[in-house]
């Protein structure tokens, strides 16, 4: 399964070996069962909010996890500030969850659909990520229609908000990790990387990159690298990394930016096959292997 | 001497990224002692690029770098510390064991631990005696395996790395019984090759590679 997704620059609760940070309520381990347990105590969002988080991040396979997420994921909550949950943050965890719980998640296809038209602008981004990470065909047309307007209009700010009027990074990059690559859907991505914002020319090319495995959209990740805000030489690692771009080794090696990210780019070059196909379920000691893993051992 | 204190001056002039990535590279490359406290605080800006030039500086001066590298660790910046753990790796100094056997076994930054588990293979032990070099060549060897079951892939990863270099530590010179530790690192290998738990394919293709190359050593 893909090393290095880009949604781990995105969400709260980053998987460490990236970052060190844990989630709020942890230093606090918990079992699945307890986490099923919270997950149960729809009175209490903040409990019910690491819970989700938990069952996603440990992969839980209990039968109770996704039938309980699927409940979570239609949990629609004001922002309690004094309990320290944001709006719909319950739901927006649930659906992340999902999304690491292929493929007894497989049966929430429809769920994460539904949630894909919610108003909610954060939570069309959690259900895009996990319907990419759960390789949703199904999908695919509903993320078209949302890019379709193109970078003036779904990707143009929103008034009064750093955001855009769609969740466009999420939005290419689950149609990047579905893989369908039909002209229709190549030709709703191609304009993303012209767009003024940094990040979302990086999703665009990393979406096409795995789409086609055409080297010219592997060079502009290349160049991202370069980029002088370490935020986008950030997210450009992460995409060649999910995109599997062996020819980016060593522009990823030499890259201004935390080893540990390098590391996880570098990972994903040894586990996400090349472009266009399904990553290598087992990828073997050849010699370019063994090259990146070289690489990384000098980043250790 | 003066020219030391200039670059060190530059590094403290600095004000952008670039520019002290720029100076810590000039300071770095002078590879003087007298820098050595100026590199050590240079881990701790927040700015990897910084840090890695000034992580090659300390290992360029090596050994009389050690004492301000462990003095100065810092225990509220797993970032800066994690920094300061991979110069100790990379010098291998040995007085450095107990800070990477801690480091490895409880910090709470992967970063850190991670960059422990590689230290922990690659401590300079040729120079000490057979029995000295063969309890310290022990001591890592039990830091790595404890290491075998951290959460965290990379940590793993790093272990695996750490178990491959540390093999040639546990040489037989014949004065000291080393089958059986040898046996050891083989087994922690072969564990997390086929630890059918193991969530990161690259882990599992890194133990191969280690158990491949040491296969073919040990024949």
């Amino acid at each position: 399964m893909a090393a290095s997704t880009r949604s781990r620059l995105a969400t709260p609760f980053m998987d460490a070996g990236f970052s060190d940070q844990s989630p709020l309520g942890a230093g606090d381990p918990i079992s699945e069962e307890e986490a099923l347990r919270r997950l149960r105590l729809t009175d209490d969002p903040s409990a019910q909010y690491y819970a989700a988080w938990w069952l996603g991040r440990n992969r839980s396979t209990h039968p109770d996890a996704v039938p309980l997420l699927q409940e979570a994921l239609r949990q629609r909550r004001p922002r309690d500030l004094g309990a320290g949950v944001e709006e719909n943050a319950v739901a927006r965890n649930a659906a992340r969850a999902l999304g690491k719980l292929a493929p007894a998640a497989l049966v929430a296809i429809e769920d994460l659909l539904a949630t894909l038209e919610d108003e909610d602008h954060g939570l069309r981004e959690a259900a895009a990520r996990s319907l990419g990470e759960l390789r949703a065909q199904a999908a695919v047309a509903p993320l078209v229609r949302r890019l379709a307007t193109g970078p003036s209009v779904a990707g143009a700010q929103q008034p009064g908000t750093p955001r855009l009027v769609e969740p466009c990074e999420a939005l290419l990059e689950a149609l990047g990790d579905i893989g369908v690559a039909t002209p229709e859907v190549l030709k709703v991505i191609e304009p993303f990387v012209q767009h003024e914002r940094p990040l979302i020319r990086s999703a665009a090319s990393r979406a096409l990159l795995q789409l086609t495995g055409e080297e010219r959209w592997g060079q502009l990740l290349v160049e991202l690298l370069q980029h002088q805000q370490l935020q986008v030489r950030r997210a450009a690692l992460m995409d060649l990394g999910g995109a599997g771009w062996r020819p980016a080794l060593d522009p990823i090696a030499r890259t201004l930016a935390e080893n540990s990210l390098k590391l996880i780019a570098l990972r994903g070059l040894v586990e996400n096959a090349g472009p266009g196909s399904e990553p290598a379920s087992d990828p073997t000691l050849d010699a370019s292997t063994v090259a990146v893993m070289e690489a990384m051992d000098a980043l250790l | 001497m003066p020219a030391v204190l200039e670059l060190v001056e530059a590094v403290r002039r600095a004000d952008t990224a670039l520019g002290l990535l720029q100076a810590t590279q000039a300071l770095a490359a002078a590879a003087h002692p007298e820098s050595a406290a100026c590199l050590v605080e240079i881990l701790g800006f927040n700015n990897p690029g910084a840090a890695v030039a000034a992580v090659d500086g300390l290992i360029a001066i090596g050994e009389p770098a050690v004492d301000t590298i462990l003095t100065n660790i810092d225990g509220y910046n797993y970032g800066a510390r994690a920094w300061a753990v991979r110069a100790l790796a990379g010098i291998g100094d040995v007085r450095g064991l107990a800070v990477l056997e801690d480091a490895l076994g409880k910090d709470i930054g992967p970063s850190v631990r991670r960059a422990a588990a590689r230290g922990l293979g690659q401590l300079r032990l040729a120079g000490l005696p057979a029995e000295e070099r063969h309890g310290m060549a022990l001591r890592c060897l039990q830091a790595l395996v404890d290491g075998c079951r951290d959460g965290e892939w990379v940590v793993r990863y790093a272990v695996v790395v750490g178990l491959e270099s540390l093999a040639s530590a546990l040489g037989g010179d014949g004065a000291v019984d080393s089958a059986r530790p040898r046996q050891q690192l083989m087994d922690a290998l072969r564990g997390l090759h086929g630890d059918a738990n193991e969530e990161a394919p690259v882990v599992q293709l890194r133990a191969a590679l280690a158990l491949q190359r040491l296969e073919a050593a040990y024949d």
